[in-house]
């Protein structure tokens, strides 16, 4: 799997990350390091606790970091929970939070499988 | 710049998210050197620590524990928005949050994602945007601090050749800009009366350098005598507060410039002093420019604590004693608080100078200027001439026989010179000498005492000269004198009454001349009555000014003194003449009028009540005079006119006396008649 099978595995722009970052080395090396983000874990454990404050700005980070990477997918479902949390807890920030969640599965599950190609 | 600075300039980078710092590092990290934070609180402290090292901050708004906004307004607080440039990024993508953060002071906006292309650009643009701005400021700043070197040092030099010249230490002018900063800056703090920004501070404490510059046009030979003044040589230095003031209005340019101002001010006003006793223009009081009178202080003190060939330098504790107890002069009460309450810490402010060369001339003339309460310092020879001039006084005054005294109201006291004393038998100091009992009351009358106090006070500066004429006892004879004095008035602007100066001229034997030309001027010489022309004018002067009395004018003719002068000889006649004189004078009183007119005619003006018959009147004076005198009978024969018929003009009474004395006569000795009778008479007559 390469890095362009990658982007369209986690359901990603890699045409339009190139064009910002340049280089092939460079998004690898930031697509690599996005498994180290500590945001999900943040946004996991303060919906677990209902510090929906923190919760909005895990969501708000993920945004960024997501919209940096062109990580399109996981970028839009974040991006709306990160809008419902700025108005506090609610059932449509609930069903989001679950989108966002199987949306950031579904994208480490592509970068770990291609992190394995690498090292393989 | 140093060398590492040269190389990278430094860029903040502000994200929570440590893969967002993470990419903008990367696109900046080959040119810039980058400070990572990861939230605001971290970020303020790192801008507090290293501002002037930081070129740019790329600040993200959503984060823990402080958002980007909380950056800014922190930044806007401590006007570091001013000095480092902040681009602000986010993924925020409506308007209201760009627009706040522009308010804030931002330079650029960068939204994500970032294109590296875009980020780079605007980084670089940024940067050069404000490194230019900072060069320029700094441009300008190193400008204007080269111009203020240069005045500075134009001043130092200009302040140093006047005191060379002076022969002064070279560290006057350093005591006297730091004394007048330390005060100014002290006195900024203790009152509202005056307040000073620290520019205005600096200022005049650079100004006060140039207080003596006008001592450039003193000669050589006064600025550095050795020994005292002449009167004329010290006036000659007072002027260099004049000419300094001259140099500055001479100036071609930068008149305006308030530096140029203050030290007008300085140089012209920094020997006035507060109760208005200083020169060149004796300002009192806050008239004095604030920045003069502190100088003023500053130079005293200076002069004082500064060793000089003729004495050591007075310690600094000593010196402010003497100042503040108003030995040196008179300041305004809060400058010398300020002196006073900043006392400990000023040998700490001058220690890093030691006192140089001396100048005699300078502390000469302070000290003569401040330490003497009186107006002008005397020199020695101005103190002989005066001493001279009091000799000369005193010895005219004995040949003149002049008592001379001096009076003051505070403390109320009379000074006699010391002939005048022993002439009057008094003490040369009488202290409260009005008073009543006092010593003065033996010598003259009370009433004239009073009378010659009342004329006294009642004179003007303008009309200061009294002359006053009474009887004085002195040594046990009543002696005829002259008081001729002149009143003494206060310099201020009141004018007050302080006393007086004069003399006392022994005018007796004039006095009696002049009353013996008098007698004889008015008076007839054998019988000493009034003349005709004196009592004529006695006369006129009583009708005139008479007040409700009717008057009998009488004249009166001796019958037969013709047959007695050729019977007993003219001797006797003469006699005869006396006796009836003498009788009259006996018979008139205080508001009548007697004279004899010529031969053996008198003139009479009497009283004459209106319930009074004139022919009574008449009577009165007849029966005086009328009788036997050494075997020889007097009989006299009167014609009368009355003012109560006549009215109150001279010429008609005396017409109407002298017919109705003729009508008399007439009749035969001894004969009286009215003129209102004899009119009725004629009238009578023709009927």
């Amino acid at each position: 799997m390469n890095l362009k099978e990658c982007y369209e595995a986690l359901g990603g722009d890699y045409e339009d990350v190139l064009g910002r970052l340049r280089t092939e080395k460079l998004v690898q090396k930031f697509v690599l390091k996005f498994l180290n983000d500590k945001s999900y874990e943040l946004l996991c454990k303060s919906l677990e606790t209902g510090d929906y404050e923190e919760a909005f700005r895990a969501s708000h980070t993920i945004k960024g970091v997501c919209q940096n990477l062109s990580f399109t997918r996981l970028y839009e479902s974040s991006h709306q929970l990160t809008e419902a949390l700025r108005a506090g807890w609610s059932e449509e920030a609930a069903g989001l939070a679950e989108r966002v969640k199987a949306d950031y599965g579904r994208t480490a599950a592509a970068i770990s499988e291609f992190q394995k190609g690498l090292e393989g | 710049m140093s060398k590492e600075q040269e190389l990278k300039q430094k860029i903040l980078i502000v994200d929570d998210s440590e893969m967002n710092r993470a990419i903008l590092t990367d696109m900046l990290e080959s040119e810039y050197e980058i400070i990572e934070a990861e939230n605001g609180v971290e970020a303020v402290e790192i801008i507090k620590e290293r501002k002037a090292e930081l070129s740019l901050i790329l600040l993200d708004i959503v984060m823990p524990k402080m958002d980007g906004f909380g950056v800014l307004e922190v930044m806007n607080k401590r006007d570091w928005i001013e000095d480092v440039p902040v681009i602000m990024i986010s993924s925020e993508s409506g308007a209201a949050p760009v627009k706040r953060a522009y308010e804030m002071g931002i330079s650029d906006y960068i939204s994500r994602p970032f294109d590296s292309t875009v980020v780079h650009r605007r980084v670089v643009n940024t940067i050069m945007l404000y490194a230019k701005q900072k060069k320029l400021a700094a441009l300008v700043m190193e400008q204007i601090d080269e111009n203020e070197k240069q005045s500075a040092l134009m001043i130092d030099i200009l302040s140093h050749i006047v005191e060379f010249r002076n022969g002064e230490s070279g560290l006057h002018v350093l005591h006297i800009r730091i004394l007048t900063e330390q005060i100014l800056r002290y006195l900024d703090q203790i009152t509202d009366k005056y307040s000073f920004t620290q520019e205005e501070i600096t200022l005049i404490s650079t100004a006060s350098a140039l207080h003596d510059i006008g001592k450039i046009s003193i000669p050589g030979e006064i600025l550095n005598k050795p020994g005292r003044l002449t009167k004329e040589e010290f006036d000659t230095m007072k002027t260099h507060t004049t000419i300094g003031a001259e140099m500055l209005e001479n100036l071609a340019f930068h008149q305006d410039e308030p530096l140029v101002k203050e030290a007008h001010a300085i140089c012209r006003w920094h020997h006035e002093r507060y109760d208005g006793k200083g020169y060149p223009d004796g300002l009192k009081g806050d008239d004095i420019p604030i920045s003069a009178q502190v100088v003023a202080l500053a130079d005293v003190y200076d002069a004082l604590t500064s060793e000089r060939v003729y004495k050591k330098a007075i310690p600094h504790e000593e010196a402010v004693r003497m100042i503040c107890n108003g030995e040196c002069g008179t300041f305004n009460p809060l400058i010398l608080k300020c002196l006073n309450d900043i006392a400990d810490v000023l040998p700490q402010k001058l220690k890093e100078s030691t006192p140089g060369r001396t100048n005699e001339q300078e502390l000469q003339e302070i000290l003569e200027n401040k330490l003497q309460p009186k107006d002008a310092p005397a020199s020695e020879r101005t103190l002989q001439l005066l001493e001279r001039e009091r000799m000369k006084c005193s010895f005219y005054a004995s040949m003149s026989d002049e008592i001379q005294f001096e009076y003051t109201l505070f403390p109320p006291m009379l000074t006699l010179s010391d002939w005048g004393a022993k002439r009057l038998e008094l003490p040369e100091l009488i202290m409260d000498p009005f008073q009543e009992g006092g010593p003065l009351y033996s010598i003259v009358d009370k009433g004239d005492i009073v009378e010659f106090l009342r004329i006294l006070t009642d004179t003007t500066p303008e009309k200061p000269v009294v002359k006053y004429d009474c009887k004085a006892n002195i040594s046990g004879e009543s002696r005829w004198v002259r008081i001729v004095c002149q009143s003494m008035w206060s310099f201020d602007d009141e004018s007050r009454f302080t006393g007086a100066i004069g003399k006392v001229v022994d005018i007796h034997e004039s006095r009696m001349r002049m009353d013996a030309l008098e007698q004889m001027a008015s008076h007839d010489a054998m019988t000493s009555l009034l003349n005709y022309d004196y009592a004529k004018k006695q006369i006129q002067d009583l009708l005139r000014e008479r007040s409700g009395e009717e008057y009998v004018l009488m004249l009166m003719d001796v019958d037969g003194i013709k047959k007695a002068n050729i019977q007993k000889g003219r001797e006797f006649g003469d006699k005869i003449l006396i006796h009836v004189a003498d009788r009259i004078k006996e018979a008139v009183g205080a508001n009548e009028i007697a004279s004899r007119i010529s031969g053996d005619e008198f003139l009479l003006l009497t009283t004459c009540d209106m319930d009074m018959d004139m022919d009574r009147a008449a009577s009165r004076i007849a029966q005086a005079v009328e009788g036997e005198y050494e075997g020889y009978r007097i009989s006299v024969c009167i014609g009368m006119a009355g003012t109560r018929h006549m009215g109150t003009n001279y010429n008609v009474l005396f017409h109407g006396a002298d017919a109705a004395l003729r009508a008399a006569k007439k009749n035969g000795p001894g004969q009286r008649e009215n003129y209102q009778n004899l009119i009725s008479t004629r009238a009578e007559d023709k009927l």
